[in-house]
C-alpha cells in the first residue's frame, strides 16, 4: 500500500505541531486543569487571597437550590431546543425535497439562519415580542380583531353581544418580564430559530443521498407522503440525525448565551438562568471564582458525556448504519 | 440532483424559470409538487425570515416604535438611521474590530492548522494517533469550561484589551484540522512521492500542491471560521473593553444611545441588520464551497 | 447606580470589560515600570504600580452626556493645575468594580475609581484602599460636605471615598395626562395609596395604559425602606457591624409588597424589566406610565424626553409606603483611591479630589446632570443665583434630602456581597408581584436567600 507518510525529519513535523500543540497546551489544557484545581479552593478577589476548601464548593453545588433548578432547567431547555428545531427542520428539509420548483430558492431561505449572530437574533425578538413595545405582542394579545366576523350573526338576529369580553378571559397577556414560563418559550424560540440553518443543511444533504428507487417503491405501494417521510426516510437518515441531535444539544449547552444576556437577563426569578449564564454570573458578576470553577468542571463532565456518546453513536453507525 | 447542485444553481433556474415557458406551464409544474405543498413551505420559510424583514422595515424608520402590523410599512429614514449608527454613534468601530478579530482568526487558524496536518499526514511520527486525539480532545474544551481560569490567565498576561486576548486563544481548532486531514487523505498518496522524488521539500509542497488543490475546502473552512468567529460573544464581552469591543456586544449600546434615555429601537435594529450582514453575503456568496466542506465535516 | 439612565452605558445588564489602560495593557505594563512602585502610602496595600503615567480616573458615565461633561471637568483641572489626567471610560460601574478589584489584585492600579455605593462595601474589604480624608490637605472643609451625603461614606470617622456623583430616587409625572384624566397636577400623590388611586384615574379615563413603572432595583425597595424609616437589613444596614439578614419580616415589607402585587395584577404598572432603566424612562417618556420612579440624574432628560414626546413633565418626592416620612438613601458613586501610590503622586491625586468638590466643579456638574451638589456652598450660591426658581425640577431631590431626618435607615445598605443580596431581592420581587407566590412565602424566602448569602 503507498504511504503517504513520505516525510521522516521528527524535528519537522514537531516544528510543525507547534504551533496547534502550544496553543491548546496554553490556552485549552492548562486553563482546564486550572479550573479543576480552582474549585477546590475560595478564592477573594481584589485580595488575591486562596483558601484550600477541598470539596466544599461542589457541596455548596449539591446544596444549592438554585443551581438544582438551573441544572433542570438547562436540561428542559436543550430537550426543548433539540426537539423542536429537529421536528422544524425535518418538515422544511422533507417539504424542499418533495418539490421540484423553486427549490433552490426555499434552501437558501432555510439555511441563512447558519449566519445569524446569535445577540442579532435576540434583539430582534426582544423587539418583535417586547411586552408593551411589540410588534407581535399587540397581534397575539387580545381583544383580537374579529373584523366584525363573531358579531355579525348575532347582529342579525338583533342581538347585541360583545366579543370581547369571553376573548380576552381565552387571551395570553404577554409579559416575559415578568412570567418565567413565557421567558422560557421565548428564548426556547429563538434558540431554535437560529439553529434552523445548520440542521437544514445536513437534513437535506442526507435526504438526497436516498436512493430514488425507495421513494418509487413507496409510491407504487401506495405510501402516503409523512408515511414515506417517516417509515423509509427517518429510519435511513438516523445516523445524521444522530449527529444533529448531540451537536443541537452541545449548542443548547454552550451556544445560546448571547440569547439570555440580551433579552433575560436569566430572569425572571431565574427561569431562564440556564448554566452557562449561571457560571458567568458566579464568576464575573458576583467574582465567585471557586463555585465558578465546580461549575466548569460540571460543564465539562456534560460535554465529555455528550461527545462520547456522539462518538459511540458515529461508531455504531460507521459499522452498521447508513 | 444534489443539495449543491440545487442550491447553487437556484439563481440561475429562477431565471431561466421566468424566463421560459407559459403561465400554464409553470402553473402545471406548480401542480404537479403540489399547491398545499408549495404554500406550506412558502409560509415556513416565510416564518424564518419574518423577523428580519422586521427588522429591515423597523431600521428604516424614524422611531421604531411600532404597536401593530399596520405600522411595519418602511419609513423614509433609512439612510439617516445608517449614517448616524456606523458614523456618528460609531458602530463601525465594532464592525471593524469583529472584522479584524474574525480575519485574523480565519488567517491564524488556517496556517496554524495547515501545518499541524501536513505533519499529522505527511510525516511519519511515532505516537500519531495520540497526536491527533490530544488535538480532537480540545473539542471538549469550549471558553466555558475553562472560563475563570482563561480568563486570568489572559489578564495576567496583560493581554486584556488587546487584538491577541480576542484571537490567540482560538488558533487551535480541532475542527479544522479533522476537515482538512480528511481533505488531504483523499489526495492520492502518489502526488507526494513524486513530489519527494522530484526534491520538493514539505512547506513548498504545502504551498505550489496541496494548497492550490484544495481551494474550495479551504474557501469552505474559512467562511465557517469566519461565521464562528463573527459570533463569539461571551468572551470579547468579558476580556475586552469598549475600544476593541465586537459588533455583537456593541448592539447593546446602540440601544442606550437615542435622546432623553429612551430606547432606540430603530437604531438598534439598524445594527442588527448591519452585524447580520457579513456572514450573511459570505454564506450566499461562498454556499457552494461551504456545503462541501460541511459534507466532509460530517464524514 | 440609579444612574445610567442618561449615559447609554450599558444599561440593563452588566457589561463586563477589564483593566482597561489606555491604550494596550500591554503598553501599560511597560509605562508603570518608569513610573516605579512607590511607596507604602498607609492602608494595608503593599507595592502598586500606576497603570498609566498620568493620573488615571476610571469612570462609568457613558461618552456623551455625563461622560461630556465629566471629561470637561478633566480639562478643566489640566488646564489650572497643569496636571495630566486620563478619564477613561470602563462601560458600567460593574466594570469598574470589576477592573479595579482586578487592579488591586495585579498591582497596577488607577488613581481614582468611581464606585457605585452599593458596591462600596467590597472594595473597602479587600483593605486595599485609602481613606481619601487622608490625601486631601488640612485646608479642605471637611465640614462644608453635606452631611448627608457623607454619613454613607464615612466609616469610624474618617472619610473613605470621595462623594462625587449623588442622587437619590424621585417621582416624575405627566403633567398633561394627570390633567387630562381630572387629577390636580400640583398635588401628585405621596403614598403608595394615592399612587394607587391615581393609577386607576388614570387608566379609567383612558389617558394611559398604566399607572407607574419604575426599573425593578433594590434600591427602590431601599426607598420604600428608608421613607418608613426601615432598616433594610440588621446591624444598622451594615453600617453598625456584619449585618445577618434581611429584615423583611414587617408590615411596611408586607405593605409594599401587597401594593405592588395589586398593581401588577390589575396593569397598573408596567414592569420593564430588571435593571431595566432604559425601558422604564422609555415607557415613560412614550406616555404609557403617567408615573415614573427614577433618579434626579434623569432630569434634563426628562425635560427633553417629555418635550419631544409633547407632554408637560414634573417631579415630586418619592411616594411612601404609609404616611411617615423619614428620608430617601443615598444613591451614585464616589471615588476611591488604591493605597500604595508614592507620596508625589498622592499630591496629585489629593489635587483632583478638592478641584471635584469644589464647589465650582460640583455646580457646573449639578446642572450638568441633575446630580444634587455634595457642597453645601454650592446649594448656597445655587440658591442665591436663583437656579432652584428657574429650574424647580433640580431642586427635588435636594429637597428630599435636606429634608430627611438623621436616621440609620437613611444610611444605604453596605452590605458584602452586595451583588447578590441585590439580585435575591429583585429576582424574589418578579416572583411576588407577578403572583408566583404570596406575599407572605416571597419574604421568607428572599430573607432566608439573603441569610444564605450574608453568612
Amino acid at each position: 500500500m503507498a504511504t503517504r507518510e513520505v516525510f521522516e525529519s521528527r524535528w519537522q513535523a514537531a516544528a510543525l505541531l507547534l504551533p496547534t500543540v502550544l496553543v491548546s497546551v496554553v490556552f485549552l489544557y492548562v486553563p482546564a486543569v486550572r479550573a479543576f484545581e480552582l474549585s477546590l479552593f475560595e478564592v477573594g478577589f481584589g485580595t488575591g487571597e486562596v483558601d484550600f476548601v477541598g470539596l466544599e464548593n461542589y457541596r455548596t453545588l449539591l446544596t444549592s437550590p438554585e443551581y438544582h433548578l438551573s441544572v433542570l432547567l438547562t436540561v428542559l431547555f436543550a430537550v426543548a431546543v433539540v426537539v423542536g428545531v429537529m421536528s422544524f427542520s425535518l418538515l422544511v428539509s422533507f417539504l424542499v425535497h418533495e418539490v421540484e420548483v423553486g427549490k433552490g430558492l426555499y434552501l437558501v431561505s432555510a439555511i441563512w439562519p447558519y449566519a445569524l449572530p446569535p445577540a442579532v437574533a435576540g434583539f430582534v425578538f426582544f423587539f418583535l415580542l417586547h411586552p408593551s413595545l411589540g410588534v407581535l405582542t399587540r397581534a397575539i394579545e387580545p381583544p383580537y380583531p374579529t373584523l366584525g366576523l363573531l358579531e355579525r350573526p348575532f347582529e342579525a338576529l338583533g342581538v347585541d353581544v360583545d366579543v370581547t369580553g369571553p376573548l380576552e378571559a381565552v387571551g395570553p397577556d404577554v409579559d416575559w418580564f415578568s412570567s418565567g414560563p413565557q421567558a422560557f418559550a421565548l428564548v426556547t424560540v429563538v434558540a431554535i430559530w437560529k439553529q434552523v440553518g445548520y440542521n437544514v443543511i445536513f437534513m437535506t444533504a442526507s435526504m438526497n443521498n436516498i436512493p430514488g428507487s425507495l421513494t418509487e417503491t413507496a409510491r407504487l405501494d401506495g405510501v402516503g407522503r409523512l408515511g414515506r417521510l417517516f417509515r423509509i426516510y427517518v429510519p435511513i437518515m438516523s445516523p445524521t440525525l444522530a449527529f444533529l441531535a448531540i451537536m443541537n444539544t452541545i449548542y443548547a449547552f454552550f451556544g445560546t448565551f448571547a440569547f439570555i444576556d440580551v433579552m433575560t437577563d436569566g430572569g425572571p426569578a431565574g427561569a431562564t438562568n440556564i448554566l452557562i449564564f449561571d457560571l458567568y454570573r458566579d464568576a464575573l458578576q458576583n467574582f465567585e471564582f471557586g463555585t465558578a470553577s465546580a461549575k466548569s468542571v460540571v460543564l465539562f463532565v456534560v460535554v465529555g458525556v455528550l461527545m462520547y456518546v456522539q462518538f459511540r453513536v458515529t461508531e455504531e453507525y460507521a459499522y452498521y448504519g447508513g | 440532483m444534489t443539495l449543491l447542485e440545487t442550491i447553487v444553481d437556484a439563481p440561475n433556474r429562477a431565471a431561466e424559470y421566468l424566463r421560459g415557458g407559459r403561465a400554464g406551464d409553470r402553473f402545471a409544474r406548480l401542480r404537479e409538487d403540489g399547491l398545499a405543498v408549495h404554500a406550506a413551505l412558502a409560509s415556513l420559510v416565510l416564518l424564518l425570515l419574518f423577523p428580519v424583514l422586521v427588522a429591515i422595515v423597523v431600521s428604516t424608520k424614524e422611531s421604531g416604535i411600532v404597536t401593530g402590523l399596520a405600522d411595519l410599512v418602511p419609513g423614509g429614514n433609512a439612510y439617516d438611521n445608517y449614517y448616524r449608527a456606523l458614523v456618528e454613534l460609531e458602530f463601525y468601530r465594532y464592525m471593524l474590530n469583529s472584522l479584524v478579530m474574525a480575519s485574523v482568526i480565519v488567517v491564524g487558524k488556517l496556517a496554524v492548522s495547515l501545518l499541524a496536518v501536513l505533519a499529522v499526514v505527511y510525516y511519519r511520527v511515532p505516537y500519531k494517533d495520540f497526536v491527533f486525539l490530544f488535538i480532537l480532545f480540545t473539542l471538549l474544551l469550549p471558553v466555558p469550561v475553562r472560563f475563570v481560569p482563561l480568563y486570568r490567565l489572559v489578564t495576567g498576561l496583560g493581554w486584556n484589551n488587546t487584538v491577541f486576548a480576542i484571537t490567540v486563544p482560538y488558533l487551535a481548532s480541532a475542527t479544522t484540522v479533522f476537515v482538512l486531514r480528511q481533505h488531504f487523505l483523499s489526495i492520492p498518496p502518489s502526488l507526494v512521492e513524486n513530489a519527494k522524488l522530484d526534491g520538493v521539500g514539505p512547506l513548498e509542497f504545502l504551498w505550489r500542491v496541496l494548497i492550490p488543490m484544495s481551494k474550495g475546502i479551504l474557501v469552505g473552512v474559512s467562511v465557517i471560521i469566519f461565521v464562528y468567529a463573527w459570533n463569539q460573544y461571551l468572551w470579547p464581552l468579558v476580556i475586552v473593553g469598549d475600544d476593541l469591543q465586537v459588533a455583537q456586544v456593541g448592539l447593546g449600546r446602540l440601544r442606550g444611545q437615542a435622546q432623553a434615555g429612551e430606547v432606540a429601537w430603530a437604531l438598534t435594529m439598524t445594527g442588527s441588520v448591519l452585524t447580520l450582514l457579513p456572514p450573511l453575503v459570505l454564506l450566499v456568496l461562498f454556499r457552494k464551497p461551504l456545503l462541501e466542506t460541511f459534507s466532509i465535516q460530517r464524514k | 447606580m440609579s444612574d445610567r439612565e442618561r449615559f447609554g452605558a450599558s444599561v440593563r445588564r452588566s457589561r463586563r470589560s477589564v483593566l482597561r489602560a489606555s491604550g494596550a495593557a500591554l503598553a501599560a505594563t511597560g509605562v508603570a515600570g518608569c513610573v516605579g512602585g512607590g511607596g507604602d502610602g498607609g492602608g494595608g496595600g503593599g507595592s502598586v504600580e500606576a497603570v498609566n503615567d498620568e493620573l488615571t480616573l476610571w469612570h462609568a458615565m457613558g461618552s456623551g452626556g455625563n461622560g461630556e461633561t465629566l471629561n470637561a471637568l478633566g480639562d478643566q483641572f489640566e488646564e489650572e493645575t497643569g496636571i495630566p489626567i486620563n478619564m477613561e471610560f470602563q462601560d458600567s460601574y460593574e466594570s469598574v468594580l470589576t477592573n479595579f478589584l482586578g487592579a488591586l489584585e495585579s498591582g497596577q492600579v488607577p488613581d481614582f475609581a468611581q464606585i457605585d455605593s452599593l458596591f462600596a462595601k467590597q472594595v473597602l474589604n479587600t483593605g486595599r484602599v485609602d481613606p481619601v480624608e487622608e490625601l486631601l490637605s488640612e485646608e479642605f472643609p471637611v465640614d462644608d460636605l453635606l452631611p448627608n451625603v457623607t454619613d454613607f461614606f464615612t466609616i469610624d470617622g474618617t472619610l473613605q471615598s470621595l462623594p462625587f456623583n449623588n442622587s437619590n430616587a424621585i417621582m416624575y409625572y405627566n403633567r398633561t395626562a394627570f390633567e387630562e384624566a381630572g387629577l390636580d397636577p400640583d398635588s401628585p400623590p405621596e403614598t403608595l395609596a394615592e399612587v394607587r388611586s391615581a393609577s386607576e384615574t388614570l387608566v379609567e379615563s383612558g389617558v394611559v395604559d398604566a399607572g407607574i413603572t419604575w426599573p425593578n432595583h433594590v434600591w427602590f425597595v431601599e426607598h420604600w425602606f428608608s421613607t418608613a424609616g426601615r432598616l433594610l437589613f440588621d446591624a444598622e444596614n451594615g453600617h453598625a457591624g456584619e449585618p445577618s439578614t434581611l429584615l423583611t419580616d414587617n408590615d411596611t415589607a408586607r405593605s409594599l409588597y401587597e401594593w405592588w402585587r395589586g398593581m401588577a395584577a390589575d396593569g397598573l404598572y408596567v414592569n420593564p424589566g430588571i435593571e431595566a432603566w432604559q425601558e422604564a424612562t422609555s415607557a415613560f417618556l412614550q406616555q404609557e406610565a403617567a408615573m415614573l420612579l427614577t433618579s434626579t440624574a434623569f432630569v434634563a432628560g426628562a425635560r427633553s424626553g417629555a418635550e419631544k414626546n409633547g407632554f408637560e413633565v414634573d417631579n415630586a418626592f418619592y411616594p411612601t409606603v404609609g404616611e411617615e416620612r423619614v428620608g430617601p438613601v443615598i444613591g451614585g458613586a464616589s471615588f476611591f483611591v488604591p493605597s500604595g501610590l508614592p507620596d508625589d503622586r498622592r499630591e496629585d491625586v489629593g489635587a483632583f479630589l478638592e478641584f471635584m468638590a469644589s464647589p465650582d466643579v460640583q455646580k457646573q456638574w449639578h446642572k450638568g446632570t441633575g446630580y444634587y451638589p455634595i457642597r453645601q456652598t454650592a446649594v448656597d450660591e445655587l440658591s442665591s443665583e436663583g437656579w432652584f426658581e428657574e429650574n424647580p425640577m433640580f431642586r427635588t431631590a435636594l429637597d428630599q434630602l435636606q429634608a430627611s431626618a438623621d436616621d440609620p435607615a437613611t444610611k444605604r445598605m453596605l452590605v458584602e456581597p452586595a451583588r447578590q443580596s441585590q439580585q435575591y431581592v429583585q429576582n424574589t420581587s418578579v416572583e411576588v408581584f407577578s403572583g408566583d407566590t404570596s406575599v407572605e412565602d416571597g419574604l421568607s424566602k428572599m430573607k432566608s436567600r439573603v441569610e444564605g448569602e450574608l453568612s
